[in-house]
């Protein structure tokens, strides 16, 4: 986990300010998606080592939630989105 | 006496002598003395016993690898246990005591163990206490604990206040000698934000016991000329007394500062330690290199002292630590101790020298034996001989002190914390740090850069290149010129063969050459293996002076090289860190914010009794006279608000102001109920689902206008809830045109309960709000008496005629005390938690309690409420599947006891009549119960299988805890005013 | 039956009514503040930017993209919003919160050593430079720290946090001998 994070609204930031939800890379699935679609994303979660892209919201600061792409292993972060840009991207 | 205070020299105040107690004896020593100077200038070389066979140790070192002078400093909670001497600052009245002895130092019992050393070999705990296991807990572990342990912690709470601080820099540099201070210097010069680090409460580092001379200078004039302009630049924060003990992501540093620690009258407004986070975009790593024991036999005896803190000890303290020292070295440096003392009058017993030549001069008219070793020590509780051994022939030479140099170690231990491995240098027959990338750079002696011109070269050509990298130019000046260069060659000794007595590697925790032969033996080679096998490196010094010999004894003992073996891990903390600096000031009522509600001092002045709600304080019930327990408080209020009317605090709830044209749109997809038609001035129950299907939170919605809803979530919740709904606005459904935010805090809320509410509130409301113009589940804006804008919602949790005022938060105390008037006449009383809970377990009402995460809407009786016609909602998925519409599954139901004098506990499990206790025959849990004054008896809400067709039957409420089976009749969880026809009057 | 109500700060009890010695280093509380949350309507965020900007007498605190506090020392929390209403009519969403929100302005030479024990951001003027806001962890407590000048910040707190946030603050200025005081003319 990294120390620092940089906030693409409000700059560096200590990880104290964050909380990590997890994956996301996940889609919520149409409604009408298959049972297996909604199994995995409710709750199949991968463990993977290495480059991870998460979702990590900035509580204490903007309150924004970002995509936190970063390395598992090394924590070296890559890049901090915000994630409705990213949504938005994914055509969600 | 042997060792005792030079005559002249060091850098300590002769004139500022200082009174110091050790074992209860009264000693002097001078400010700019460390404990262990002190010590040693009182001859007091003796100083603890060690781990396991509690043999005499003295002072080894000069610095914080220090293994054996550990004393306890201070009494009772103020003490602190394994302080090391040989860091500790001198200061007036500072009252220190061994450890790890009984009765005394001196004559210590536990010396025994020594006796039964034989058995007492690595692996001893593992191989003996085995078996049975139930010996562990009552007879292996009470006598390992009680035998084992340095310092004992004290369990009187630490009366010491600590804290904790962010710093940001350009630069940190680690440690404030030659390296250090040269690149703080010219990064300093260059503009950079500079923080220079050093854990010695003295700057300089090796400067201040340095004999060879700097541009012209002393080392010490030179250290001094460079602090002083260090101090010019308001770009340049010196911390001494500031261990950096971690390097974490993002080039983040740990430190702790020892504020005062070191002063006999601490102020109270400063903390003792406190707690640095640095965050550096470069740091230098300039902490040095230790000079590394040599493995002989009986070298553990007191008097046997590295040869460069013997060095430090008469140049800096201007202390002798023996009258006639011999001197044991695979290198130069051993000659350069010598040169040193001899200069100081100091006499040289003799020079053993392991290496067969070398150009090293040797002070006038000492005798060098070369090609030789010392194989053991004479004396008892201090070094009185040296048992010295070349070509088979052996030699006692008189001695009151071994100085031992067996070459030098880098003190990498930042650089390697963060996973990446020290490196084998062939050359210089030890580890380096590995190349860690651009953000902690290591320079000097701790990149084995040995001589002092390298090093303040080094220290300068690194910063330079920092200055350069972060987009500042430097000016280029000359390096110092140093005179009397000092020679840092040595032949690598892992082990000085032949010993006669145990050759200690580990001292603190008395590992020997032989525990890691035994280890290697018996299949624990691998370095990590050797070292949980023998406990070479796990006392409090982590292996400091003993990990790389234990690397090299494992290498040579396999023929092998030591880059095959390697080190141990490397992790932080670098030196013991007290927990009380970790936790700073977050202890006590700062260890998490208390948050009070507007309306705390309304509740207390009618007499609450508070309790903790996550951060918040709220009322669990208002105590009158003559009143025992919570439970006649409860009641009281209970039976008022059904009679009369009362008034609670629900300002906590969370409140959230939902805007936009998509406002409806979002509210629906967020509950499960449907939300787009709920006309404007209308209040409306809701109930949020996890995406699982199970039921997350529910509160009420009011919708103030077309585009303006505020929602409220349950206390518990209100974060999450908030978090949810922008994870749900930004990642779900971004195109929707919605905004929200929090409104807590703006509103002092309160529920108005009871047959009377209305009276009570038409006299403050200047509206009507009859209950034809202001009916159940109204809402929207009122005016009241005075002209106060208000929020007014007809709501019930209670079941009775109900409402929620909300008033700017300011006004809250104001308006409650108005209603309390008001409502005087009509018996109002103010209510808490405790009666809230009765009165909605009596009308069925769920909380948190019954949302426990396991329960859908439907279990909870609301199954009608999720809508089937929206196309999607979080949670409508997956509230399909299977196992949440089986028929089998467990549904809310009330509880009542047969006999109505008995108890029901929330927790409990229900089982059919005479069926035995087991999971298999589990029929479901009581998830709330209470003593409901309404109607004389225990109520309690359950989860029973199929419980909605099972009214009537009789059920076993079995409660482990309590030791208590309850026959109890399963019903409607209304159980009181199951029609409506209060809430509606 | 006419009535009055009358607002209390969370302080009340824990400041004195009458000002005190005022050390260097001060934290002022103003007894009242207007302060309104700015949410600007989907696609909005540029033209209420702007507008914020040109409304003159009150200041404008960043809280998160296309969100501000505005806050007035000047103003009544109706005038205030209904200022900005005027000025900023169908560009953005607004919440009174001057009732929910407390200020806490801290000055003196000492101020950034102070905070540094609460707040990890890098406070040199050079990086957080004057006119600078944002929200931020302060200790446990998430505030918005705003830089008034070189040597003044101005914190805005939930109301439910301030007392703890204020018992924090004493704690983290001890060293200095911070004093703290009700506003003269707040
Ligand atoms: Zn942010």
């Amino acid at each position: 986990m990294a120390s620092l994070i940089h906030c693409p609204h409000c700059g560096v930031r200590p990880k104290e300010e964050f909380s990590i939800r997890g994956d996301a890379s996940l889609i919520r699935p149409d409604p009408e998606a298959s049972d297996e679609a909604w199994n995995d994303y409710v709750h199949i979660r991968s463990n993977p080592r290495g480059r991870y892209r998460e979702h990590w919201q900035h509580v204490a600061g903007c309150r924004r939630w970002l995509v936190v792409e970063r390395d598992t292993f090394t924590h070296e972060v890559f890049a901090v989105t915000d994630a409705a840009s990213s949504a938005r991207e994914a055509g969600r | 006496m042997t060792a005792y205070r030079l005559a002249s020299g060091g850098l300590i105040d002769r004139s500022a002598p200082l009174d110091f107690r050790f074992d209860g004896r009264n000693l002097t020593g001078f400010s700019g003395d460390t404990l262990a100077s002190a010590l040693l200038a009182n001859d007091q070389l003796l100083v603890g016993r060690s781990f396991k066979y509690h043999r005499p140790r003295g002072i080894v070192t000069a610095g914080p690898s220090e293994p054996n002078a550990l004393v306890t400093i201070g009494k009772g909670a103020d003490s602190d246990p394994n302080t090391k001497a040989t860091v500790a600052e001198l200061y007036s009245g500072l009252d220190a005591h061994s450890q790890n002895r009984f009765p005394s130092l001196k004559y210590d019992f536990g010396a025994v163990n020594g006796l039964l050393s034989p058995f007492l070999g690595a692996g001893f705990y593992y191989k003996t206490f085995m078996w049975p296991a139930a010996f562990w807990e009552k007879v292996y572990e009470p006598i390992i604990r009680k035998a084992a342990g340095l310092g004992r912690a004290v369990l009187e709470r630490d009366p010491q206040a600590y804290e904790k601080c962010w710093a940001h820099c350009d630069l940190l540099v680690i440690g404030s000698g030659p390296t250090g201070l040269m690149a703080a210097l010219t990064a300093g010069r260059a503009g950079l934000r500079v923080i220079l680090a050093d854990e010695d409460f003295r700057l300089g580092g090796s400067l201040l016991g340095e004999t060879a001379r700097v541009n012209d200078a002393s080392a010490q004039d030179f250290t001094e000329t460079v602090l002083a302009e260090l101090r010019s630049l308001p770009n340049v924060t010196m911390m001494p007394r500031t261990t950096v003990f971690g390097w974490y992501d993002d080039n983040v540093f740990g430190a702790v500062e020892r504020v005062q620690k070191h002063v006999a009258l601490p102020q109270a407004k400063l903390p003792v330690e406190r707690l640095w986070r640095i965050a550096a975009k470069r740091a230098l790593l300039a902490t040095g290199a230790e000079e590394r024991p040599l493995v002989f036999g009986g070298n553990d005896r007191p008097g046997v002292i590295m040869a460069g803190a013997m060095r430090t000890y008469a140049n800096r303290f201007g202390v002798a630590a023996g009258k006639s020292v011999a001197i044991f070295t695979n290198g130069s440096a051993g000659y350069r101790t010598a040169a040193d003392l001899a200069a100081h009058g100091v006499e040289i017993a003799a020079i053993i020298d392991s290496r067969a030549e070398g150009a090293d001069v040797a002070p006038d008219g000492v005798r060098v034996i070369r090609s030789a070793s010392v194989i053991d020590t004479k004396g008892r509780q201090r070094v009185c001989g040296a048992v010295v051994e070349r070509s088979g022939f052996e030699q006692t030479i008189a001695c009151d002190a071994i100085a031992m140099s067996g070459g030098w170690n880098p003190v990498i231990h930042l650089a390697c914390q963060r996973g990446a491995k020290a490196i084998w240098s062939e050359d210089l027959k030890t580890f380096l740090a590995p190349d860690v990338g651009n953000g902690l750079v290591v320079a000097g002696a701790a990149a084995g850069r040995y001589t002092l011109a390298g090093c303040l070269k080094d220290g300068a050509e690194k910063a330079v290149v920092i200055a350069a990298d972060l987009g500042f130019s430097t000016v280029s000046h000359t390096a110092p010129a140093v005179e009397g260069e000092i020679d840092p060659s040595f032949t690598a000794l892992w082990y000085s063969p032949g010993a006669k007595a145990k050759a200690f590697v580990d001292f603190q925790n008395d590992v020997h050459v032989k525990d890691i032969g035994l280890a290697l033996r018996e299949g624990f080679g691998h370095v990590e293996h050797a070292k949980r096998y023998t406990t070479n490196g796990m006392a409090t010094d982590q292996g400091k002076l003993s990990g790389i010999n234990a690397t090299g004894l494992l290498a040579a003992m396999q023929g092998i090289s030591p880059a095959d073996v390697g080190t141990t891990t490397f992790r932080p903390f670098y030196t013991p860190v007290a927990f009380g600096a970790l936790a700073g000031t977050s202890r006590d009522e700062h260890a998490a914010p208390v948050r009070k509600s507007p309306l705390h001092g309304w509740a207390q002045r009618n007499g609450a009794v508070f309790v903790d709600s996550g951060l918040w304080f709220r009322p669990a019930y208002f105590s009158r006279g003559g009143e025992k327990t919570w439970r006649e408080s409860t009641d009281r209020e209970v039976r008022n608000i059904r009679e009369n009317a009362g008034l609670c605090d629900v300002s906590t709830l969370g409140k959230i102001e939902v805007f936009g044209p998509d406002a409806a749109e979002f509210l629906n997809r967020l509950y499960c109920n449907p939300f787009l038609k709920l006309p404007v001035g209308k209040a409306r129950y809701g109930l949020m689902l996890r995406e699982d299907g199970m039921v997350y939170d529910d509160g009420t919605t009011s919708r103030l206008s077309h585009e303006h809803f505020v929602m409220t979530t349950t206390t518990a919740l209100a974060g999450g809830v908030m978090s949810h709904m922008e994870y749900c606005a930004q990642v779900h459904w971004p195109d929707l045109k919605v905004r929200f935010c929090s409104s807590t805090d703006q509103w002092a809320q309160m529920a108005i309960a009871g047959p009377k509410a209305r009276l009570v509130l038409q006299a403050l409301v200047e509206d009507d709000i009859s209950d034809a113009a202001f009916p159940f589940l109204a809402a929207g804006a009122v005016t009241l008496r005075g002209g106060l804008k208000a929020r007014l919602f007809r709501i019930s949790f209670s079941g009775e005629l109900a409402y929620e005022l909300a008033v700017p938060a300011g006004l809250g105390e104001a308006v409650a005390d108005a209603v309390m008037e008001e409502g005087m006449a009509h018996g109002i009383c103010a209510y808490g938690l405790e009666a809230l809970n009765v009165l909605r377990i009596e009308k069925g009402h769920v909380t948190h309690a019954e949302f426990a995460g396991r329960v859908t809407p439907d279990d909870a009786g609301f199954g009608r409420m999720v809508s089937a016609q929206k196309p999607d909602f979080i949670g409508k998925r997956l509230s399909t599947r299977y196992g949440l519409t089986a028929a089998d599954r467990m549904q809310m139901v009330g509880l009542k006891p047969v006999e109505p004098d008995q108890h029901i506990r929330a927790g409990a499990h229900l089982l059919r009549e005479g069926a035995k206790p087991s999971t298999l025959n589990d029929q479901g849990y009581v998830s709330s119960a209470c003593f409901s004054p309404t109607l004389g008896h225990d109520i309690a809400l359950a989860f029973l299988k199929s419980g909605r067709e099972r009214y009537g039957e009789r059920v076993v409420v079995w409660d482990k805890l309590a030791g208590a089976e309850v026959v109890a009749e399963i019903c409607n969880p209304v159980f009181v005013d199951p029609g409506n026809t209060k809430l509606n009057s | 039956m006419s009535r009055t109500y009358i607002s209390r700060h969370p302080l009340d009890d824990l400041l004195p009514l009458e000002p005190g010695i005022r050390a260097v280093d001060h934290l002022d509380v103003p007894r009242s503040s207007a302060i309104v949350s700015v949410m600007a309507m989907d696609g909005e965020e540029a033209s209420v930017t702007a507008g914020l900007a040109a409304s003159g007498d009150v200041s404008i605190r960043f809280t998160g993209p296309g969100e501000w506090l505005a806050v007035s020392q000047s103003e009544t929390p109706e005038s205030l919003h209904r200022n900005l209403s005027l000025l900023l009519a169908e560009t953005a969403y607004f919440v009174d919160q001057s009732d929910g929100r407390v200020v806490f302005r801290l000055s003196g030479p000492n101020v950034r050593r102070i905070l540094a024990k609460g707040i990890a951001t890098d406070l040199h003027p050079a990086i957080f430079e004057v006119g600078t806001s944002s929200n931020v962890l302060c200790g446990h407590i998430s505030i918005n720290l705003a830089r008034t000048g070189e040597n003044e910040f101005e914190l805005i707190v939930m109301r439910s946090f301030a007392i703890a946030l204020f018992d924090d603050l004493k704690v983290m200025g001890r060293e200095f001998d911070l004093s703290a005081g009700f506003s003269v003319r707040g």
